[in-house]
């Protein structure tokens, strides 16, 4: 089985930081955008992670 | 502001069409390949995902839920950047096997038509809701837009005009986009090019929608805030905490959502088979996603901040209607619009092709009719199910009670496709899973969704009882939804495990199970099929298909494969069986491609078991290769170097399986026959191109290891000479048979030129003899013709010419014998066996010897039987007496004698030369065989002489054995023992 050792790291962070960043995401009352932001970074780990594939692996 | 209906009407119809256009340009080619074949297209495609759930729903779920509405585009999100895990076997699968649904997975990965029919009936049944929410928010904007109170008073009934009006419009749009190609494997270009510009009109409309509620609502970013502060009860709503159990339940429906329901997965994996385009989606759709999800908090709070108290999930109309924008209220129904028509077209069709494999096709195929193929007949068939799905939606959404929420009815559809989940992460991840586990699970998952949450939509059934049950059960008490989707999924899984542990796993769902599965490789194996090349394949399939459709998919798959209809490779014909099994699928349904298949192409029982297809597994590896870490990297160059050194080896190597098929044909074989790998691999190694074929088929076959040398006639060409080694791998019938083959044509030319060399040089030996010889008769001949001539009386005279006529005799005798042996023929290097005269070829090496006036006298005593005969080629038999009797001779001392004697067995004649020289010492005896060996004096010997002796009986397929010391005492002497065959002057000689 081929998973990912990126995706697997990013979950793990995500497991291991997930109190601070629930904290963070519902800190301000104004800023209603910042689940957007952790969202984008998201994508560009998605995006990082993807670059360097082959054509086709199937 | 409100527009008229016929207005409304018109808008629709002219988008439609406009989307008609935009398909109808794609698939035309005028809009450029590069666009449309662009992976961003693919991308937008897959935004079919967000339906009016994602255009209205959402907002109602982020009003009642806060950030818990982020979960429907994140269980997407989660499945996409987990691609490799799901998302790549089941395209892997889909290209493969031309599998466009779930159902097609489903039913190929348990082998029954039973499962398939079975996914298709719940699929229906579970997406009704989904249909109905589509035609729900449709109808409600068309109402909120036309109606005459605008969006606050629209009530809890059911707007069933409209809704059945933009029913049968977009049933017509449905069936144009959706039955244009022949089968659902062909990329339909237009569709996906259609459903990627919805998407791209949906996120501008709601991007649009997004600014306008900040600039012109909140005069901006900064006004949204203050607005907020002035409003903590709003931005309070918006971190209202959905329970830990409820946004895993949401979570998990959405997550299962995204790969299970019709719509997205055909997009994913039947619109699409580049893993390439699948890679940028894992980092596309989310992208997207993010960006269509922005708008939901400021629209929902625009609409708050104007006054609006209806349904929340209207608000973008709203925040038009309120601000008298034609453009933002038209941006709103349009974002509606254009998810609404997406997520029919696509889940309609999708649902069209299921049913047609899965229970139309497999009860009933179509007949062959001369008038309309079988292509036509499947069009229209889709076409019917299509228009009966979009109206069974309309049905169902008339059946609403009313008063139900777009969430509402988004939850209770995506709780059903919940119930799929197990099936698909059992098609890759337990080989164990079987259809008897797999049906009960699904039967008994969507029973409890159909009483827990499916009836009660209707309004006349209320099932407190079980959501009490079911809230005790899950531990869920604030969701009677969560609760009772939790256990419809926990007793999904329960009985699909109870029901794959209890029941026996069928072969063909084990094989199919190693196909699917995720951790082992698919271990193919060598069958045989009853047809002899691929122009048979279309005779066998035309029964079930009829003639030109049978025609037709073998010629295509030939295409594909690149084969000749005259292949005839065995290999070839499995693939080119498995690429047509795979074309139907994708025509009829994996279920009944796999039985018309199993039906007309059966392999034949093999006689030899089933052995591994190592070409395939090689084709696997090789493509593979790039995935490979770790270990497996260095195992997987472990084996190319191997590969490789066999492929540089100078001695050429085939391995033939015991089926008798090619299985390895190095380069150096290539360089000897001329007949590259390509052509003979995968082949019968009886049906390798003449004279290869026969050679190495009967070697193959017959029961010796070597054969040191054979000739190879080939057309056109000289003649080669070959040798062969076989050794047979594993134990039984079922071993490998690996053949080595040598080139010895320059060691055979080599031999026959020092053959003729030293004949050459026994000439020249022979010479100073030969001279002596004829001048003793001329002598006397020129006596007699003095004589002669003085001579009158007739009777001396008579006398005289007959002493002339003896003497010229023994002359012509002595070069006859010469020009026998040095007479090499126009074939240097053929030997031609006949009967062959033992004693008077011996008589003749005798002859010749005793020319020799130099030589030691001895005594040649020849005692063989007069009529003694072997099959020998004379002329090399006479050189091998010569050098026999020429060695003999130079062995012996003065007046010693060599004696020739010859012996007679049922098959064999042994001849032995003996003589009573010095002998040889053991430890010489194993090389006076060998070339350039000679204990003679130097200059007296070229050491070639028993050399050739051995190569020429090897020629006659005879043998040489050496004896020494035959007797004791002071000449022990030596014996060289001759073996031929024995034979006769029979019919086949012409004597």
């Amino acid at each position: 089985m081929y998973i990912n050792r990126t995706l697997l790291l990013l979950l793990g962070v995500l497991v291991i930081f997930l109190p601070a960043l629930a904290d963070w995401l519902t800190g301000s009352p104004t800023a209603w955008y910042r689940p957007y932001q952790a969202w984008l970074v998201v994508v560009v780990a998605a995006w990082w992670n993807q670059r360097s594939r082959y054509p086709d692996e199937l | 502001m409100s527009f008229s209906l016929t207005q409304i009407l018109f808008f629709i119809v002219a988008y439609l069409t406009a989307l008609f256009a935009v398909a109808h340009l794609a698939d035309r080619g005028i809009l450029p390949r590069r666009i449309t074949s662009h992976p961003a297209v693919y991308v937008l495609s897959l935004g079919v995902y967000a339906g009016a759930m994602a255009s209205n729903g959402v907002m109602g779920l982020a009003f009642s839920n806060g950030y818990g509405y982020m979960l429907y585009y994140l269980g997407a999100v989660l499945l996409f950047i987990l691609a490799p895990l799901l998302l790549l076997p089941l395209l892997r699968l889909c290209r493969v096997y031309q599998l466009a649904s779930l159902a097609d997975v489903l039913a190929f990965r348990f082998r029954s038509p039973w499962v398939g029919g079975a996914i298709t009936v719940a699929m229906c049944l579970t997406l009704l809701p989904l249909l109905g929410l589509q035609i729900q928010a449709v109808s409600e904007a068309i109402h909120i837009l036309g109606g005459p109170h605008g969006v606050e008073n629209h009530g809890p009934h059911r707007h069933n005009q409209l809704a059945l009006l933009f029913c049968l419009i977009i049933t017509v749009f449905s069936i144009l986009f959706g039955t244009r190609h022949r089968t659902t494997q062909q990329r339909n270009t237009g569709l996906v090019t259609a459903i990627a510009f919805e998407s791209l009109v949906k996120l501008v409309a709601l991007l649009t929608l997004m600014l306008a509620a900040i600039f012109q609502v909140f005069g901006g970013p900064a006004g949204l805030e203050q607005w907020l502060l002035a409003n903590p009860e709003f931005s309070a709503q918006l971190q209202t905490p959905t329970s830990g159990n409820e946004a895993r339940v949401l979570l998990l429906v959405f997550f299962a959502g995204a790969v299970c329901m019709p719509h997205l997965f055909h997009m994913a994996f039947a619109e699409n088979t580049e893993s390439r385009d699948l890679h940028t989606a894992t980092w596309g759709l989310p992208l997207y996603l993010l960006l269509i999800s922005l708008p939901v908090m400021p629209v929902t709070w625009a609409a708050l901040s104007l006054g609006h108290g209806g349904s929340m999930e209207f608000s973008g109309l709203a925040v038009g209607m309120a601000l008298h924008s034609t453009t933002i209220s038209a941006a709103a129904f349009i974002a509606g619009l254009s998810a609404a028509s997406a997520t029919i077209i696509v889940t309609t069709l999708a649902l069209a092709n299921m049913c047609l494999n899965h229970l139309v096709l497999p009860f009933r195929l179509p007949q062959a009719d001369p008038e309309q193929s079988l292509y036509s007949q499947l069009k229209w068939g889709r076409r019917t199910l299509i228009g009966v799905l979009i109206l069974a939606g309309y049905g169902f959404y008339t059946s609403l009670s009313g008063g139900h929420s777009l969430t509402q009815l988004a939850l209770v559809a995506f709780s059903g496709t919940l119930q799929f989940l197990p099936g698909v992460i059992a098609t890759t991840y337990w080989r164990g899973a079987n259809r008897a586990g797999l049906l009960a699970g699904l039967g008994g998952g969507l029973l409890v969704w159909v009483l827990t949450l499916l009836l009660p939509l209707t309004g006349e059934y209320d099932p407190l009882q079980l959501n009490a049950l079911c809230a005790n059960l899950s531990g869920i008490h604030d969701s009677p939804w969560a609760a009772a989707t939790s256990v419809s999924f926990f007793v999904n899984v329960a009985l699909f495990v109870l029901g794959s542990l209890l029941s026996p796993v069928s072969k063909a769902e084990q094989v199919a199970a190693e196909i699917c599965s995720m951790d082992a490789r698919t271990r193919p194996t060598r069958q045989t099929l009853p047809v002899p090349r691929a122009s048979h394949f279309s005779e066998r399939l035309a029964p079930a298909l009829g003639a030109s459709t049978a025609t037709s998919e073998v010629n295509l798959a030939l295409q594909e494969l690149q084969f000749s209809p005259d292949e005839a490779r065995p290999y070839a014909l499995r693939r080119l069986r498995a690429r047509i099994e795979a074309n139907l699928a994708g025509l009829l349904g994996p279920a009944v491609a796999y039985r018309i298949i199993e039906r007309c192409l059966p392999y034949q029982q093999g006689l030899h078991g089933e052995t591994d297809d190592i070409h395939l597994i090689e084709r696997n590896l090789d493509r593979a290769q790039r995935r490979f870490t770790g270990l497996a990297a260095d195992l997987d160059n472990l084996r190319r170097h191997h590969r490789k050194t066999l492929d540089n080896l100078p001695i050429g190597v085939c391995s033939v399986g015991a089926d008798g098929e090619l299985l390895m044909w190095n380069r150096a074989m290539q360089d000897i026959t001329g007949i590259p790998p390509d052509q003979v691999l995968g082949s019968l190694l009886s049906s390798t191109p003449m004279p290869w074929g026969d050679i190495l088929h009967t070697f193959g076959e017959g029961s010796a290891n070597t054969v040191l040398k054979t000739e190879v006639v080939v057309e056109n060409g000289p003649s080669r000479w070959i040798s062969l080694h076989k050794t047979v791998t594993g134990e039984g019938d079922g071993g490998d048979t690996i053949i080595l083959v040598e080139d010895t044509t320059d060691y055979e030319l080599l031999e026959a030129e020092l053959l003729h060399n030293e004949r050459l040089a026994s000439i020249g030996r022979l010479a100073a003899g030969v001279a002596h010889e004829i001048g003793n008769p001329v002598t006397g001949i020129a006596c007699l013709a003095q004589n002669l001539e003085y001579e009158t009386d007739p009777d001396e005279i008579r006398h005289m010419a007959q002493d002339i006529l003896n003497q010229t005799s023994r002359v012509t005798r002595i070069v006859e014998s010469l020009m026998n042996f040095s007479h090499t023929g126009a074939g240097a290097g053929e030997v031609e066996l006949a009967p062959a005269n033992v004693a008077d070829c011996v008589d003749e090496a005798v002859h010749l010897l005793t020319l020799d006036r130099e030589a030691k006298p001895v005594r040649f005593s020849n005692q063989c039987d007069r009529e003694l005969l072997v099959l020998a080629d004379t002329q090399r038999l006479l050189q091998v007496f010569i050098n026999l009797l020429g060695n003999a001779r130079d062995a012996c001392a003065e007046d010693g004698e060599v004696r020739i004697n010859a012996r007679a067995w049922d098959q064999e004649v042994q001849i032995d030369v003996e003589d009573t020289g010095c002998g040889i010492p053991p430890e010489l005896q194993s090389q006076v065989f060998e070339p350039f060996f000679t204990t003679k004096d130097p200059g007296a010997g070229t050491g070639l002489g028993l050399a050739l002796v051995y190569s020429i009986m090897e020629d006659m397929q005879g043998k040489v054995q050496l004896t020494s010391p035959v007797s004791d005492g002071p000449h022990p002497g030596t014996r060289v023992s001759l073996h031929l065959p024995r034979t006769s002057y029979g019919p086949a000689f012409q004597v």
